[in-house]
């Protein structure tokens, strides 16, 4: 982990389906609690079993992050992959950049047997690049 | 009719048996941006004494509001073409004046405007007398899916980010599949992907072609909204969005870039809004076929068109932010457009009818100051990588001397095909016919005619003397458009003979280019280029951009663009000045500190007076100044290019190297097979690399937070008017 000051929250979670190797569309929600105002971030989603497929990347709540964050080139490779890296900033004014619990982006993924993730935040920094404490974790946002 | 609208009078006088349907509520599609119009009055049943509308009063009508401009809509029966002009608000009249691309002439004026009913909002009357006999047709509205084209388009120096949102509303009652096939410039560079749905924006990913359409499909068939964009061709792109429900829209937001074109002092941008209907020769293995709406099924690749009288509500909006870097001096618009400008060197254009019917190439041209213009070297470093990129645009030095000009063979190849019947090809022969007037007693020509198959003028090509002359200017008259566009025909008649070698040989085809086999033409055309030289001739109003460029850049020429209003004469007399005088030959670059490595296109053409020459390529030390030497006149002369340092243009020059590497690795690919798919995997590479769309990339995009409800619903095929100028019923199956 390059940021020293960032707090890593893992999340184990193991995904399981009867059929198993159906493809299945999953989003993962990705949240940063921060006390600070956050104006950039990057995290780091993890499969440990290799077996995600990244098919969108989506905005989180917070206003001030106006459009879709922005992924790394192994999200682009063929098949699955076990790690991407998204981020994303906003020049937007310090009163409109978000504080406490915030979903950040939520990663679209295509699925197919079981997942086991982890989220790893790289750093979080204020308007003025300062790096600030921060915790990440994530929720999947629904089961079919 | 309300009493209002009676007061506002306005005629249409129509000859040469044109039919004008005045554009109008319920009868065809007058664009306003007017609040809410009324319901359309009860149509009448066409009229064969000569009037279109015939209340008791005689008058046809419209809602509009006099204080603004609103457009009209003909529909020529004859030609199948549709026109559209827009009413400028006089003193006391409105007037309107369309130009039919048949030779005939609408008119339509309106007069007597009563100052009283400025008040009356959303009323206006019209009247429309035809000759007698003559047919009229309604416009019938087709519910489609693609509501609104929304383009914003960033030009810095020569360099424009182009951000396209394409809205699509499912206006059926059962849930949807939309798919749109729509055009893009030739060297788009199509580069993010977002699917919006309300406040939530889902970035694309790229991925390869197969895996790409494999998620669609899937997330497709279980309920998931979910978009896809492939290149069918690299001008004409197919857009997907699944599961749109009924009443809902899903919006695409695409942003591509792209250099412009340059030619004589003026920049040129250009917004293709329909692709035009495509000849494919019998057993071609990747057609892009042309059928009438609803067809679909036969043919799921295939462009559908909407019938001359069918409208379907897609409208479309264009704005630009130029800053040109060096003062603008003039703009001109295929459109009209409103200016304004904040600085000398910047401007801000918008598209003024929002509802124009997209069925022509939109084109901006804005003129710079032509003692400003400099060649210049744009550099970026990957601060990641360490990859470097540079774009490099090469202006001919003005005190280069034109060479003197050597005696030619001019071979005028001419597309007689379906699709330029009319003014097409009425504007193609007069084009040859100026250069048939250009040229001297030392040069030779030929004529040729393409269609389903070719015939020419003389066995060879034969002296310019004044009685070939006449004999050609008699063949050329003769010439009758119909059939398919066989142009391996047109090409092989052109370059499949020996080679006069005390001559210059120009080969010039004037075309559309409306065909589906681009990548055979391109390789016939490399296999039997010899010492010939290609300056393709586009004519039309939204011509196939991808194959004239193409053709022009393997035949080391130079292409060129007539528009069906645009004078034949001018346009030939300013090519031919500047094709039969290069200025520099034989271009050799110094690139100084720079290690260059992948420069395209890698074969450099002759430089001519007027059209620069835009090179792009990767280097690794440092980019500081460069030096290009050339023949002028027999002579070697030098001129040095110092790097731009205030450019903006940061990692688009990565992504402009990227498309160019990927056209001239799918250039070599058409000619040599690629038997090892070496090619194949080196664009694919690239595009990954820099996330590019190409022929073997696509961006997938899925919302798997929610299932809809049901299977995926019916697949609707966004039908598309036939381009300006083109008939319907010579070119759609």
């Amino acid at each position: 982990m390059r940021s020293v000051q960032a707090l890593l929250l893992a999340a184990l979670l193991a995904l399981s389906s009867a059929a198993a190797q159906d493809a299945r569309f999953v989003p993962v929600e990705i949240f940063l609690d921060s006390a600070q105002p956050v104006a950039a971030w990057q995290f780091e989603l993890v499969d440990r079993n290799g077996r995600m497929t990244v098919v969108g990347v989506e905005n989180g709540a917070s206003k001030a992050f106006t459009g879709a964050p922005y992924y790394d080139r192994p999200a682009t490779q063929a098949g699955e992959v076990e790690r991407i890296v998204v981020a994303d900033y906003t020049l937007a004014d310090a009163p409109e950049l978000p504080t406490g619990r915030t979903r950040i982006a939520t990663v679209h993924l295509m699925i197919v047997g079981e997942a086991d993730f982890e989220v790893t935040l790289v750093t979080a920094t204020t308007a003025d690049g300062q790096q600030i404490d921060a915790s990440i974790s994530l929720l999947l946002a629904s089961f079919d | 009719m309300g009493t209002q609208s009676r007061s506002l009078i306005a005629a249409a006088a129509v000859s040469g048996g044109l039919v004008a349907v005045l554009a109008g509520i319920g009868a065809c599609t007058v664009a306003t941006s007017h609040p809410p119009m009324p319901a359309p009055a009860p149509q009448p049943e066409p009229s064969s004494s000569g009037v279109v509308y015939q209340p008791p009063d005689q008058e046809l009508w419209v809602i509009a509001k006099p204080t603004e401009e609103m457009t009209v809509v003909m529909d020529a029966i004859e030609t199948d073409q549709i026109f559209t002009a827009t009413l400028q608000q006089g003193r006391s009249a409105y007037e309107a004046e369309a130009l039919s691309h048949g030779g005939a002439t609408a008119r339509a004026t309106a007069a007597e405007l009563e100052v009283s009913d400025l008040d009356l909002l959303g009323a206006g009357a019209m009247v429309a007398s035809f000759p007698p006999g003559a047919e009229f047709r309604r416009p019938r509205f087709i519910p489609l899916p693609l509501k609104h084209t929304g383009v914003e388009a960033v030009i810095r120096g020569y360099i424009s980010t182009v951000g396209v949102k394409q809205r699509f509303e499912n206006p059926f009652d059962t849930k949807i599949e939309a798919v749109y096939l729509f055009p893009l410039p030739e060297k788009a560079a199509v580069s993010e992907f977002l699917m919006v749905i309300g406040e939530r924006t889902i970035r694309g990913i790229v991925r390869e072609k197969e895996e790409a359409a494999q998620i669609y499909r899937q997330a497709r068939a279980q309920g998931y909204r979910a978009s896809l964009l492939v290149q069918r061709r690299p001008n004409v792109f197919e857009q997907k969005v699944a599961n749109i429900e009924p009443g809902k829209s899903i919006d695409v937001d695409i942003t591509y870039f792209h250099t412009l074109a340059y030619k004589d002092g003026w920049y040129s941008f250009v917004f293709p809004t329909v692709v035009g209907p495509r000849y494919n020769p019998p057993d071609h293995a990747d057609p892009l076929g042309a059928v009438s709406r609803g067809s679909n099924g036969a043919d799921p690749a295939a462009v559908e068109y909407l019938t001359p009288n069918e409208r379907s509500g897609h409208d479309i909006s264009i704005r630009l932010d130029i800053d040109a870097g060096v003062g603008i001096e003039e703009l001109k618009s295929t459109h009209e457009v409103a200016v304004t400008r904040p600085t000398r060197t910047t401007a801000e254009v918008a598209l003024k009818n929002e509802t124009t019917v997209p069925n022509r190439d939109f084109v901006l041209d804005f003129r710079v100051a032509g003692e400003t213009m400099k060649s210049t070297l744009l550099a970026y470093k990957d601060p990641e990588t360490g990859d470097g990129f540079f774009t490099l645009m090469l202006i001919p030095p003005r005190q280069a001397t034109a060479v003197a000009r050597q005696p030619l063979e001019l071979v005028f190849v001419i597309d007689a095909s379906g699709s330029m019947r009319g003014r097409p090809l009425q504007q193609a022969k007069e084009a040859v016919a100026t250069a048939l007037d250009r040229l001297g007693e030392d040069d030779t020509f030929q004529i040729i005619r393409f269609s389903e198959n070719a015939s020419q003028f003389g066995p060879v090509p034969v002296p310019a003397t004044a009685r070939n002359l006449g004999a050609a200017r008699g063949y050329l008259s003769s010439l009758q458009s119909g059939g398919g566009t066989e142009m391996i025909q047109g090409i092989k008649a052109a370059l499949d003979f020996p080679h006069d070698s005390s001559r210059l040989r120009f080969v010039s085809f004037l075309t559309d280019g409306y065909i589906g086999n681009e990548v055979e033409i391109l390789a016939a055309i490399q296999q039997r280029i010899g010492a010939s030289r290609i300056f393709s001739f586009g004519v039309g109003s939204s011509v196939n951009r991808y194959l004239l460029e193409r053709m022009a850049t393997v035949g080391r020429g130079v292409v060129a663009y007539l528009g069906l209003n645009d004078s034949a004469r001018t346009v030939m007399d300013g090519f031919l000045d500047r094709i039969s005088r290069p200025v520099l030959a034989d271009i050799k670059i110094d690139w100084g500190a720079m290690t260059v490595s992948s420069v395209y296109p890698s074969a450099l053409p002759d430089l001519f007076v007027g059209r620069p020459l835009v090179l792009t390529g990767a280097f690794t030390g440092q980019a500081t100044r460069i030096g290009i030497s050339g023949l002028a006149a027999g002579e070697r002369q030098t001129l040095a290019v110092a790097l731009d340092k205030n450019t903006t243009a940061g990692s688009t020059l990565a992504k402009v190297w990227a498309r160019s590497r990927i056209a001239e690795l799918a250039d070599r690919q058409a000619w040599s097979g690629d038997p090892g798919g070496e090619l194949r995997e080196a664009i694919a590479n690239t595009a990954l690399r820099h996330q590019l769309v190409s022929n073997y990339t696509s961006f997938v995009a899925v919302d798997s937070l929610m299932r809809t409800a049901g299977d995926h619903g019916v697949t609707v095929h966004q039908a598309v008017p036939v381009p300006d100028g083109v008939r319907y019923d010579t070119t759609v199956q």
